[in-house]
């Protein structure tokens, strides 16, 4: 072997005995089985690679698109007008007195206002 | 026909042009692999599994750069990827494969016991210094073809090759010498 681990040629013996020891029984034989599994594996074709590109962007956009919708709905929602109905409809079934009145309604005559309750709560 | 032609006559779809290049090249793939996998069967299938993801890749192989690293680095990441899968279970040491040759009988241990201390002096490198000592003194790669196809720069090969030859002499001994 060559004495110097730094010798930038290789090192023929140990290159000889590594070549015997890692070759392998029957390399023909061995060769033929490669030869004959690559020769009954297709190749891909340009549409399978542009298959395999697709499939998982196809994903991908279905995920976002699906994303904007369910944001573009929960925006619409939160921006959706205040239903100014309701709170005209409570105000005016509160008694005149709490309208008229510089001190904000009890809370008992809210709750009887949302009732339909227009009698003043007994105080 | 050489390489990159042979290459590009596959890329058209010639499976006897690969098969050629099988025949040139899967020996020493064969012993990358099993330098890098440590079992015959498992090495046997990564090289397979190389050749074929090189057969369905042939047509992105870039003539301008020399097919046997592309081709390579394609069978040592298969077997890479394999070593990684086949972690678990227990390595077996890689059948013997020196022929006696009509040695004598003291001829004949002598073979055995190197053998053995080669399986030992590899198992013990690690696996990168394993496979550019192979690639380098077995199957003469100069340094760059080995960096392209482990993906490090030149010196740190250099290197790979200077500790796992001196590792393996340490495990040899005077036995190699005995062989000439």
């Amino acid at each position: 072997m060559t004495m110097s681990p730094f010798e930038h040629q290789p090192d023929e013996t140990l290159g000889r005995l590594l070549r015997e020891h890692l070759t392998g029984p029957a390399p023909e034989a061995f060769l033929r089985e490669v030869r004959v599994a690559v020769a009954g594996a297709p190749r891909a074709d340009q549409w399978d690679v542009l298959s395999g590109w697709a499939r998982p962007r196809t994903m991908a956009l279905a995920v976002a698109a699906g994303f904007l919708l369910w944001l573009g709905a929960w925006f619409a929602d939160s921006t959706s007008p205040i239903d100014v109905d309701a709170g005209v409809s409570v105000a005016s079934s509160l008694p005149a007195h709490t309208v008229m009145s510089a001190q904000p309604p009890a809370a008992a005559e809210i709750m009887a206002a949302m009732r339909g309750d227009r009698r003043s709560p007994r105080r | 026909m050489d390489d990159a032609e042979l290459a590009h006559a596959a890329a058209r779809g010639d499976p006897d042009a690969f098969g050629r290049l099988i025949d040139q090249h899967g020996i020493a793939a064969r012993r990358a692999a099993r330098a890098i996998l440590r079992d015959d069967d498992d090495a046997d299938d990564a090289v397979q599994e190389g050749m074929l993801a090189a057969w369905r890749a042939i047509d992105r192989y870039d003539a301008a750069r020399p097919f046997r690293p592309w081709l390579m680095r394609i069978v040592v990441n298969a077997a890479l990827d394999a070593r990684r899968r086949s972690r678990v279970r227990q390595a077996e040491p890689i059948a013997e494969t020196l022929e006696s040759g009509g040695l004598g009988p003291d001829r004949w241990a002598e073979a055995a016991l190197l053998r053995e201390k080669i399986d030992a002096g590899l198992a013990e490198l690690p696996e990168r210094q394993r496979i550019a000592l192979v690639l380098f003194d077995a199957e003469g790669w100069g340094h760059a073809d080995i960096a392209a196809t482990l993906g490090v720069p030149e010196g740190t090969v250099r290197s790979y090759v200077f500790h796992a030859r001196r590792a393996m002499r340490k495990a040899l001994g005077t036995l190699a010498e005995g062989m000439k």
